[in-house]
């Protein structure tokens, strides 16, 4: 951490999406940049910063909410045109702030993201033509100076779409970062190709009758964890305009090389340390002034990160290590919607440029303006025009204060004047995510709101476990239950001043399905609660995964390859039945999550992995038919009832059967059994620590010295992970039960013996005993008779 | 953030709380902790002197011992697990301050300069807390020590002339100058969550808390900062409280000082997260932070650089020391302040503007009515909210409760209730949030109180019509009074009841008609009750909704009040409560508690009985030791001969003599416990019957029954009991 920044505020507009911000190049070095933000409300705005005074460039009106906001220009020129997407529309401003371009794309969906790329005459006939790559929630669209050139339908939810310098790869390339863990890299040509030749805009390969051609999808890299926010390698994709950076959905960063016909290699920049924080927004940025470019990481938890890299260095290979340190790292209490890399405040300060999800615009600038060194002539000036600065602050806020007395007499008025008179609730704007942190097998749950949270109520119709999480202030009070009513967690957090972001974990239990009411009641007048209900489904625990091996774009053969040689055994369940691949899709989403609601192509797989016990559970279906398979018999077990369920409400008739392995109830406990033991020895250092504290060190030997040296790191582990292994035990419990249930074994009566075992068994043997538990199904059944 | 100005580290475990400062030679502080167990001694304490001359008269033997590694500090053998660590000027002659140490079962008043005790005592309360200073109405400064129910107060030759009982356990003790006289009150939290202020041994004021106040701390003035178990750190101005703040972590420390070199003492506050703050003690407002690894050990106020002005000590758990003074911090605040006061103003507009924004889609969307999202949330404009407190005799399976009954005027459903109160619930929060299909208009809401104090209860109802994702809230307060779990009875027939058997009777010169004010104001009735004609009497039965037992309050026209109920607390909470009402000075009553009275019978032969067994189990215990060290000289013996199967045999022998050891000291322990208890109930029966009477009188009991304890004289300690005279 050797870069210092200090912060400074700057403006604050409306609530902002990720990516709505950008700096407008300057017209020469270190000079000031100006600031282009679009909001929620449907506003863009331009800025600078002249002596800390915020100075308005142009202000559009409000309108329907802005999703993204690029910037673009013909090649060869300086990249100042503004683009902005809101609904369907996308619009184009000059940086005086003319509307150049108003077009209509006419899509069913509207725009997610959007990315800009002007290229040039040796591979199109057109000069420097526009080409806009606007994504909806699943499709994929290119447009060529407002002429739609052809589409593409993802197999799941498009988080960001970027293309690769048109000048430098002389093609149309574009990569899409997908909701499944995919980075799918387009030929924009061959998909034009196809568009012209009246084609259906359908682009997958192994649908339609257009097999003759070749699949726009050049590539498919699968990275572990789903993407959500793209960024050229040093703003420019490297000297061959391949390198294309990635940041996750669980706050990594990646880098791949996307190659014309080698499959694109790619590996991790940046690990997470907090899980639970997606990557929001990317930018390379040199800070420090030495000439080499830093990558700027915002996240959607508050954290912005700096980074120095020798990736981002031209000619960079993704496929070789690079060092990478962090520079510097800033936690502002709001999720980070945009970062940029810019001069901004002060004239000769290199800055990042942030915008948060509340609107609010600050720098961290290289410039020191701590006061310390309070008496030179330098800072006394500066705190001159920081007092003006509060003055014309303090003037605008007390404006508004009596604009906003006038309305509320009007309100208060209106209330009284008539009968029929409604009162209505502002709509509040409430940002919430549910993402499951695989590591530690539990969820996270965020709330942000534009104004700060007086209060939020969590309710749950199943039992769950509401975890504190260490950098929340506010004060959590469980209440009880009535057992007349169905709640099983009623939870209320009462929020410190200025809190506009809750942070809540919870631990799930696989086979209970339920909802989560979340009341949000946020410090505005009127007072009003908004209700946000999430589905946890009864698979909670199932993240997407890929299948076996991680390896650079393997194909459809690979896999199947690879399962045949996969020695894990398998249990499968088979559903036939005259039900559509809508409907069994439908009755999948409602099991498991990260489901996009649009049922694939068939047939349709898709492969799980359980976060907390790494079993795998694979799901093909198609019409009439679904197939799964799983080593987990808990998994198959769960998935058999609430499909059979969901069959019997339909009143569909469905056949069932089971075929279950019968070394798979041995197999998931090998595999769950490392973290078991770790936890059980953790447990059983526990107990220790407290006696081996009154005895004298002398006599201990070594194994006990050793436990009592790492007191520290055992206590905060059980602190960070408390009754972890409880849960073990109860997916323990679970397995055991399963695994017998399918022999038609009842074992309810020996699942005492089975924790028993856990608690006292020694560690070295306690492997053997469970696996010995888990195999004597006759002795079991006699003993209970 | 703030930049220390010296850091330094001691290298031992410190226990959280047990840190204090000291003056030990008069002109220089030592900061002394209460350190873990290590192998040869149970939580010795430390002293560290930064200070400390070197020379021939530093080298001192006897229950200090220096330590070897670091020179500054020295290690005080206490051989108990030290409970409470507090020095001060108690020797009215020395100017040197002691160093008092309690422990679970004694207090040690030790000298350190001289390095020698200057008292050693047993007490069979214990010391949870201990206060050094000067207590009004005493000439020499006291060590208050603060155990189980009961306070002592010692002087510097070890006796002590003050003695006092409180309601609960003693968690929290200070000395301020309450009244602004010039002398000390002394100022007791305890476990039943109250707060008690002592002038001499006459109680002058008290308020009861929503949890256990486990720090108090004077401030300037008769201004007092006070911490409680749930995380809520505050000020009292006299029994008033100007502000409090709730975090989710517990404060450890609490301690005045002036951080920011203005002249007024701010609030420190050390937490268990391992954070500092200082607080303006007029608003609250956080004037200065910092940040420890570990959890707060300690604070302490003393001159650690010899500067001639003293710095603001912070000690962690794991003996990390860091000092703060207010020269560092100037210049810093000042350079964030611009910038801090930037975002403040940006975040207020940015709620002025979404405020200004709502006001205006509502005004916008009014013109249109109807035919809107119905997600939205749409209320009639006129929706009010209604709320009833009454009593529900309740049902089998929910016993009788105070109900809070909410219910709309118009079509709109109460989708979920948020009653925030402290001290009634187990968090601080009750939530009622009923099932989809019984949403209604109506909702009603059952609180149990488990005191009897008066409970202001804030309500949330989040209102809106069926399925909306949107809801209006409406928030309201509304008081319950103290005696709300109490029910009248209004049958017509008289009650035909025997003379009850418990009850406490005294006179008044006061009207009826006062007296019923005071029963309207402070029971939950259906309706006021009227005064009759004046000259008749007046006569109440209530329910008791805990227990179900029966409550009577009747007042003869004479002036004669009879309250009579098994439970002697109420009785006392009924005639303090009736005593402030009335603004009486003194009273004295006369109190039947047979049941009562019979029990402590029992308990002081119990205590008699187990004092005897204890000196038995002692005696006992110093046999077997003796047997131990013979089986082992024996068993030696036999293993250097070599003479193996003998030395079998002696050590068989030792591990039966081993394991009677282990049996007769749980004997003694749960012995211990037991006697601890029964102290404790006889302590607490004292303070009962104290609370029955006002003023002087309460004070007597305190004081009589005390001398009646010392002489064991059971029978003028009933009599202290039922007439409050000896």
């Amino acid at each position: 951490m050797d870069l210092e920044l200090t912060r400074v505020d700057y403006s604050v507009t409306g609530i902002t999406l990720p990516c709505t911000m950008e700096l407008l190049p300057s017209s020469g070095p270190r000079l000031s940049q100006k600031v282009v933000i679009g909001d929620q409300e449907g506003v863009l705005q331009s800025f600078s910063m002249k002596k800390g005074e915020q100075q308005m460039v142009f202000k559009t009106l409000p309108g329907p909410a802005i999703s993204r906001v690029c910037l673009g220009g013909a090649t060869g020129t300086v990249k100042d045109k503004i683009f902005i997407s809101k609904k369907g529309e996308v619009h184009g401003y000059t940086k005086k702030g003319k509307l150049f371009l108003g077009f209509d794309t006419c899509l069913a969906e509207s725009i997610k993201s959007m990315y800009v790329e002007y290229l040039k005459q040796a591979v199109y006939w057109h000069v420097n033509a526009s080409t806009l790559l606007l994504c909806g929630n699943t499709v994929y669209n290119q447009f060529r100076d407002c002429e739609d050139t052809g589409s593409f339908l993802s197999a799941d939810t498009i988080n960001d779409v970027i293309a690769l310098p048109g000048e430098k790869t002389r093609s149309l390339v574009a990569v899409l970062a997908c909701a499944d863990g995919v980075l799918r890299v387009l030929d924009g040509v061959e998909l034009e190709a196809q568009a012209r030749a009246g084609a259906p805009p359908q682009g997958r390969p192994s649908t339609g009758p257009a097999r003759s051609t070749a699949s726009p999808v050049r590539h498919e890299v699968r990275v572990p964890r789903a993407p959500t926010a793209l960024h050229l390698a040093a703003n420019d994709g490297g000297a061959a305009g391949q390198n294309v950076l990635f940041g996750t959905e669980d706050g990594r960063v990646g880098l791949v090389t996307v190659t014309r016909n080698t499959p694109p290699a790619w590996r991790w920049l940046v690990d997470a340390e907090r899980p639970g924080a997606a990557v929001s927004s990317l930018h390379c940025h040199d800070l420090s002034g030495d000439g080499d470019l830093d990558l700027i990481v915002g996240r959607d938890d508050g954290s912005v990160e700096v980074f120095a890299t020798a990736a981002l260095e031209p000619g960079a290979d993704a496929s070789q290590d690079h060092d990478v340190y962090r520079r510097f790292t800033y936690s502002c209490p709001e999720s980070v919607s945009s970062v940029r890399g810019g001069v901004l405040g002060t004239q000769g300060y290199d800055e990042v440029v942030v915008s948060t999800y509340t609107g609010l615009v600050f720098g961290l600038t290289t410039e020191s303006v701590d006061g310390v060194a309070s008496m030179d002539s330098q800072s006394v000036s500066l705190s001159q025009d920081a007092r003006r600065r509060l003055q014309l602050l303090r003037a605008e806020l007390s404006g508004l204060e009596e604009k906003l007395a006038v309305e509320r007499d009007r309100y208060l008025a209106a209330a009284e004047d008539s009968d029929t008179a409604l009162s209505i609730v502002p709509h509040l704007n409430i940002n919430h995510k549910l993402s499951l942190i695989r590591e530690e097998a539990a969820y996270h749950l965020s709330l942000e709101a534009a104004t700060p949270i007086d209060n939020v109520l969590v309710q749950s119709d199943v039992p769950v476990d509401i975890l504190d999480v260490e950098r929340n202030s506010a004060v959590v009070s469980f209440s009880d239950c009535e057992p007349e009513s169905d709640n099983k967690v009623l939870v209320t957090f009462r929020c410190q001043m200025n809190t506009t972001r809750l942070d809540v974990r919870l631990r799930t239990v696989e086979g209970r399905a339920g909802h989560l009411r979340v009341y949000v009641t946020p410090l505005v007048a009127p007072k009003c609660a908004a209700l946000r209900v999430l589905y946890l489904p009864p698979l909670s625990l199932h993240a997407r995964a890929h299948h076996q091996g991680h390896g650079p774009g393997p194909d459809q053969d690979a896999d199947e390859n690879q399962d045949a040689a996969d020695p894990r055994p398998y249990s499968l369940l088979s559903l036939r039945g005259p039900f559509s691949l809508a409907e069994v899709h439908a009755w999948l989403t409602a099991c498991l999550p990260d489901l996009s609601d649009k049922p694939p192509a068939e047939p349709a797989t898709l492969c799980f992995q359980n976060a907390c016990m790494s079993t795998m559970l694979f799901c093909s279906y198609r019409k009439g038919e679904a197939d799964f398979r799983s080593d987990n018999v808990s998994t198959i077990s769960i998935l058999k009832d609430v499909l059979s369920k969901m069959a019997t409400s339909r009143s569909i008739h469905v056949d069932i059967s089971c075929v279950v392995h019968p070394e798979s109830g041995p197999h998931a406990l090998r595999l769950m059994f490392p973290v078991l033991r770790e936890q059980a020895a953790l447990h059983r250092d526990l107990s220790l620590l407290d006696a081996l504290r009154d005895l004298d060190k002398d006599a201990l030997a070594p194994k006990f010295l050793a436990i009592l040296e790492s007191e520290a790191a055992i206590r905060e582990r059980v602190k960070r992970h408390p009754t972890y292994l409880d849960r073990l035990c109860g997916m323990l419990t679970d397995l055991f039960i399963d695994h017998f249930k399918f022999r038609g074994v009842n074992v309810k009566g020996r699942v005492p013996q089975l924790l028993d075992t856990v608690y006292k068994e020694p560690l070295d043997t306690l492997l053997e005993a469970l696996l010995r538990l888990f195999q004597e199904p006759a002795a079991l059944s006699d003993s209970r008779v | 953030m703030a930049v220390p100005v010296f850091t330094l580290q001691l290298n031992s475990k410190i226990l959280p709380g047990r840190v204090t400062i000291g003056k030990y030679d008069g002109s220089h502080s030592c900061l002394t902790a209460a350190t873990t167990a290590d192998k040869e001694r149970l939580s010795p304490v430390l002293i560290h002197s930064p200070h400390r001359r070197l020379g021939p008269t530093s080298q001192i033997t006897g229950a200090t011992t220096w330590s070897q590694v670091n020179k500054e500090i020295s290690l005080l053998s206490v051989n108990r697990n030290v409970s409470a660590l507090a020095a001060g000027r108690l020797h009215p002659e020395l100017e040197q301050d002691i160093l008092v140490v309690g422990t679970q079962s004694s207090v040690l008043a030790y000298n350190v300069e001289s390095n020698k005790d200057l008292f050693y005592k047993e007490v069979a309360d214990g010391a949870n807390v201990i206060v050094v200073g000067n207590l009004s109405g005493y000439e020499n400064p006291l060590a208050l020590v603060g155990g189980n129910c009961s306070i002592q107060g010692f002087d510097y030759k070890g006796n002590d002339p003050y003695w006092t009982v409180s309601g609960d356990n003693v968690r929290s003790l200070a000395l301020l100058d309450y009244d602004l006289d010039g002398e000390n009150e002394l100022i007791v939290g305890s476990d039943d969550f109250d707060l008690r202020v002592f002038k001499e041994d006459v109680m002058v004021g008290e308020t009861s808390e929503t949890e256990v106040a486990t720090i108090l701390a004077p401030l300037r003035g008769s201004k007092m900062a006070y911490a409680l178990a749930n995380g809520t750190v505050g000020v009292y101005n006299k029994l008033h409280r100007v502000w409090r703040v709730k975090s989710k972590n517990r404060a450890v420390a609490v301690l005045s000082y002036d951080i920011d070199g203005d002249g007024v003492e701010e609030l420190v506050t050390g937490w268990s997260n391992g954070k500092i703050d200082a607080r303006n003690s007029r608003t609250g407002e956080v004037v200065f932070k910092d940040n420890f690894n570990c959890s707060i050990a300690g604070l302490a106020d003393g001159d650690y650089r010899l500067e001639g002005r003293s710095q603001l000590i912070c000690c962690s758990v794991d003996g990390e020391v860091r000092g703060y003074d207010s020269s560092r911090l100037g210049t810093l605040i000042e350079g964030n302040v611009h910038q801090e006061a930037v975002r403040d103003l940006l975040q207020k507009k940015q709620a002025l503007l979404m405020e200004l924004k709502n006001y205006e889609s509502n005004t916008r969307s009014s013109g249109f009515t109807g035919g809107q999202n119905l997600n939205a949330g749409i209320i009639p404009a006129k929706t009010s909210l209604q709320t009833t407190v009454s009593i529900n005799m309740g049902t089998k399976s929910k016993g009788p409760h105070v109900e809070l009954c909410l219910t709309t005027n118009n079509e709109t459903i109460i989708r979920a209730v948020l009653v925030f109160a402290e001290g009634i619930f187990a968090g601080e929060t009750h939530v009622v949030h009923p099932h989809d299909e019984e949403l209604s208009s109506t909702l009603k809401v059952a609180l149990f109180p488990p005191r009897d104090v008066p409970l202001d209860i804030h309500i949330k109802a989040l209102v809106g019509l069926p399925r909306t994702e949107q809801f209006h809230v409406f928030e309201l307060t509304r008081h319950l009074p103290r005696f709300a779990m109490y029910t009248l009875i209004t049958t017509t027939a008289p009650l035909q009841q025997e003379q009850p058997q418990n009850f406490v009777s005294f006179f008044i010169s006061e009207r009826i008609q006062r007296v019923i004010l005071w029963v309207n104001q402070n029971f939950l009735l259906s309706s006021e009750l009227e005064a009759e004609a004046s000259g008749s009497s007046l006569s109440l039965s209530f329910t008791a909704l805990r227990d179900g037992s029966l409550l009577n309050i009747s007042m003869h026209p004479a002036g004669r009040v009879v309250v009579a109920t098994p439970n002697m607390t109420l009785a006392g909470d009924l005639v303090q409560s009736l005593a402030s009402f009335l603004n009486l000075s003194n009273l004295q009553v006369t109190a039947e508690f047979p049941q009562e009275l019979a029990h402590l019978e029992e308990w002081l032969e119990k205590v008699s009985n187990l004092q005897e067994v204890r000196i038995q189990l002692g005696a006992d215990l110093a046999h077997r030791a003796g047997l131990v060290r013979n089986l082992i000289v024996r068993a030696e013996d036999a293993r250097l001969l070599p003479d193996l199967k003998s030395m079998r045999d002696w050590h068989s022998q030792l591990k039966e003599v081993n394991d009677d050891l282990i049996n007769s000291y749980n004997i003694r322990c749960s012995n211990h416990n037991e006697l601890l208890d029964i102290l404790k109930q006889i302590n607490l029966l004292i303070q009962k019957a104290a609370r029955l009477r006002v003023g002087q009188s309460k004070a007597d009991v305190v004081n009589l029954s005390r001398t009646a304890l010392q002489s064991n004289n059971l029978h003028s300690l009933i009599k202290i009991v039922r007439t409050g005279e000896a």
